[in-house]
């Protein structure tokens, strides 16, 4: 080559200067299109979330705008994105745009704002319920949600997407607006595809599932995530919502080990659930902590356990509807569970009040708005604190929690540890519009065909308790 | 969606049109002709595999490292990126995206030093791999924007191996058409027609190769374009037949003098 001397000794041209400008006339700016500073509302381990607007005005709309954590295109921010660009399905969150910034080397999603999640709505109502106050929504609410999110898994596991990290945060509720009351299943971060895993999927992170939403074969060591350990976190998060606990609560020192055997979540599964018999988990032997299960545990502790006394204590006949498909879906054995789609199929879906494609049924939402969080309480992890907090700041909006026993895992206490500002109103500048490119078009798709008119219906058969 | 073809990104954004393709590479075609094109990429597509098999990657990762370099190049001049820094940048990226875990950022460099030096002298010389970690930071930015962060692409070789299957499985008519397929890459097929599309061609060659007249009527059922197969099938005996007379570690210099090359921004 001619110009090899000269190579050697220049740094070399990696790109065109023409090109370069030009593209950077034509990227545009986070920070030009949206409004968001202070309006901070989530923080998770991958990324923080803020509430914003479109400057020019162009519409009125909230969004969610997820700053990925740390610099650069990380492992999960690229199966993030990669997956979110392809998944187009009314409860799954929508991907709209992704921005690269590229001076701070920051990677921005745009998302739909979703104003409520799972884990404000039961924490809402297990505080109303530790004060005795009581909470109005539609009858049918907590089998409108389970079908929602059974659709939007259903559409995963029939892509050969896996969720994997399914938990009351990561299941949004869209707040008023044309989608009201629309379950979207978010942050798939730790999700994959799963037809063509190149390694097996234990071996990637560490510690993929929060523990109290962890199917037994993965505390006995499974080496592969299956659409059954999803359908296993849909299971505890529909107990949770009929009872307002967390079904399988355990204390959790360290959530950052390695091991996947975890003697006192599987001693609390097995609390509530009995311990399984040979023939209700025949392969339960070949899971490879099957012997260190038969070493730490005797069956005799558990002889009175069983889900239907768990449910009966909180008020959940054991002969509902509700009880059997929560039944299928906690089934030990994961070649037994349910599938998503076995499970939209039951009776509990067809017996009065049908689901709804607005969860809320057409009534008032109860739940406060997102609040925003200030970013000087980062290191603040105190249990303690985020209770004053909540008494100072949020009286007037939701009962106080003080005789909550309940923990949250780590990062949903860091989010709600936060000092909580008043909503202030977003200001809208006037700047002019650059190119929007963005990826799909917001759809209006209809639930599932079948399921719908009940909400007048329902409008005046509220419940007490959810 | 990630499971279905028609849903995907791939088939609503990637599946480009002959015509436009020609028109989007006028500026490169000015310089070189269509066969000095080709041949470029089918060198740093060389590039590619071997820097993938040296990092131990699986061929469909290497294959849609392939891809993502195709598709920055369909819509951008040779000049607007270095493909030497392109190409190691794609296999970082698909690494990420294909879960393969994350390549280190040193030894994806010194991968690129070793495999230049001791694969692709001919072409480059004594001249080193002269592009550090930031410099594949700063691109994959540049290549995920071009790619308008459409990561997850479709191949042949699940197709391939579902039609062998329906076959019968034929160990010997696999190997052949599965290393087709990796032959594929060297063309633009994999922009112009949907993955189970190559894989039929690929099938279809090896039977000629094999000379397995009793795949006849296998074909005939096929509910599919044979026009298009027929197509894919040219653009890939075409490949071939360029290759019985090309010499790539004589004629490789002169080719990349010719390509070309990002300019610095004006000196002042
Ligand atoms: N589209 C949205 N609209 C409104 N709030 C959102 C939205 N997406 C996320 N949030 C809020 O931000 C929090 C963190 O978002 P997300 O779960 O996507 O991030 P993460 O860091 O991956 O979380 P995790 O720690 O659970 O893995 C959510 O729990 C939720 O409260
Ligand atoms: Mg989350």
């Amino acid at each position: 080559m001619g110009d090899n001397y000269q190579n050697k000794i220049m740094a070399p041209v990696m790109m065109d200067y023409e090109f370069k400008m030009k593209t950077q006339n034509e990227r545009s700016k986070v920070e030009d299109l949206f409004d968001f500073e202070g309006c901070k509302v989530g923080r998770g381990t991958y990324g923080h979330v803020y509430k914003a607007r479109r400057k020019d005005g162009s519409d009125t709309k909230d969004y969610a705008l997820k700053q990925i954590e740390g610099t650069g295109l990380s492992m999960s921010a690229c199966r993030e994105i990669a997956l979110l660009r392809e998944l187009k399905h009314s409860n799954v969150i929508n991907l709209i745009r992704v921005f690269l910034s590229h001076t701070d080397r920051k990677v921005w999603l745009l998302f739909d704002y979703a104003e409520h999640d799972l884990w404000h709505i039961i924490k809402f109502h297990r505080a109303a319920k530790a004060s005795k106050k009581s909470v109005m929504v539609p009858k049918g609410m907590v089998k409108s949600l389970l079908y929602q999110i059974l659709d939007g898994i259903h559409y995963l596991h029939s892509n050969w997407v896996l969720h994997r990290d399914l938990k009351p945060a990561n299941i949004l509720v869209m707040g008023e607006g044309p989608e009201r009351g629309r379950v979207k299943i978010a942050d798939m971060g730790f999700a994959r595809l799963f037809n063509a895993p190149l390694k097996p999927l234990a071996d990637l992170d560490p510690v993929v599932v929060t523990f109290w939403y962890r199917a037994p074969e993965l505390l006995l060591g499974a080496r592969h995530y299956t659409k059954a350990i999803d359908i296993w976190a849909i299971g505890c998060i529909f107990a949770e919502l009929l009872t307002s606990e967390p079904i399988f609560h355990c204390r959790q020192e360290d959530i950052k080990t390695s091991n996947p055997y975890h003697h006192d979540q599987l001693d609390r599964i097995f609390n509530v659930m009995g311990f399984p018999q040979e023939k209700d988990w025949e392969d339960i032997r070949k899971m490879p902590e099957h012997a260190t299960l038969v070493k730490d545990f005797k069956r005799s502790n558990y002889q009175n356990c069983s889900l239907s006394k768990y449910m009966d204590r909180h008020k959940i006949k054991p002969d509902s509807k509700a009880f059997s498909l929560l039944q299928r879906l906690l089934l030990m054995d994961p070649n037994r569970r349910i599938t998503s789609e076995q499970a939209m199929q039951d009776p509990y879906f067809s017996e009065d009040p049908l689901p709804t494609q607005d969860v809320f049924a057409g009534c008032q939402i109860p739940y406060p708005k997102r609040e925003f969080l200030t970013d000087d309480d980062q290191d603040d992890k105190s249990d303690s604190k985020a209770r004053q907090n909540q008494q100072q700041q949020q009286q007037q909006q939701q009962p106080n929690t003080q005789q909550n026993q309940v923990q949250a895992n780590s990062h949903d206490h860091a989010a709600n540890n936060a000092k909580r500002m008043r909503m202030s109103g977003q200001n809208q500048g006037n700047n002019p519009q650059g190119g929007q490119q963005e990826f799909h078009q917001q759809q209006q798709m209809m639930f599932g065909g079948q399921q719908q008119g009940a909400g007048s219906q329902q409008q005046q058969n509220f419940q007490q308790r959810f | 969606m990630a499971g279905n073809f028609w849903q995907s990104s791939h088939h609503q954004q990637w599946m480009l049109d002959k015509q436009d393709l020609i028109r989007d590479r006028q500026h490169d075609l000015a310089k070189l002709t269509d066969e000095e094109y080709q041949k470029i990429f089918n060198f740093f597509a060389s590039i590619i595999q071997v820097l993938g098999e040296q990092l131990k990657l699986r061929q469909q990762v290497i294959a849609t490292a392939t891809v993502y370099f195709k598709r920055f190049y369909a819509r951008n001049s040779l000049k607007c990126i270095d493909p030497l820094l392109l190409a190691p940048t794609c296999v970082f990226l698909a690494s990420k995206v294909e879960e393969f875990g994350v390549i280190s950022n040193s030894r994806l460099i010194t991968t690129c030093q070793t495999v230049i030096k001791n694969k692709f002298s001919y072409a480059f010389g004594q001249q080193e791999f002269p592009y550090r970690t930031n410099h594949i930071l700063e691109c994959e930015f540049y290549l995920l924007e071009n790619l308008d962060c459409c990561l997850i692409v479709f191949q042949p070789y699940r197709p391939l191996l579902l039609f062998v299957q329906d076959i019968g499985q034929d160990d010997q008519l696999l190997t052949y058409a599965w290393r087709i397929v990796n032959d594929s890459l060297r063309t633009d097929v994999s922009l112009l027609y949907p993955p189970y599309q190559i894989a039929i061609a690929a099938l279809h060659i090896a039977c000629v190769m094999l000379g397995k007249e009793n795949l006849k009527p296998w074909f005939a059922e096929l509910n599919v374009d044979l026009d298009k197969i027929q197509e894919i099938v040219r653009a890939i005996i075409n490949l071939y037949e360029m290759w019985k007379s090309y010499d790539e570690k004589k004629e490789i210099q002169a080719l990349l003098a010719k390509m070309p090359k990002p300019c610095p921004a004006p000196q002042r």
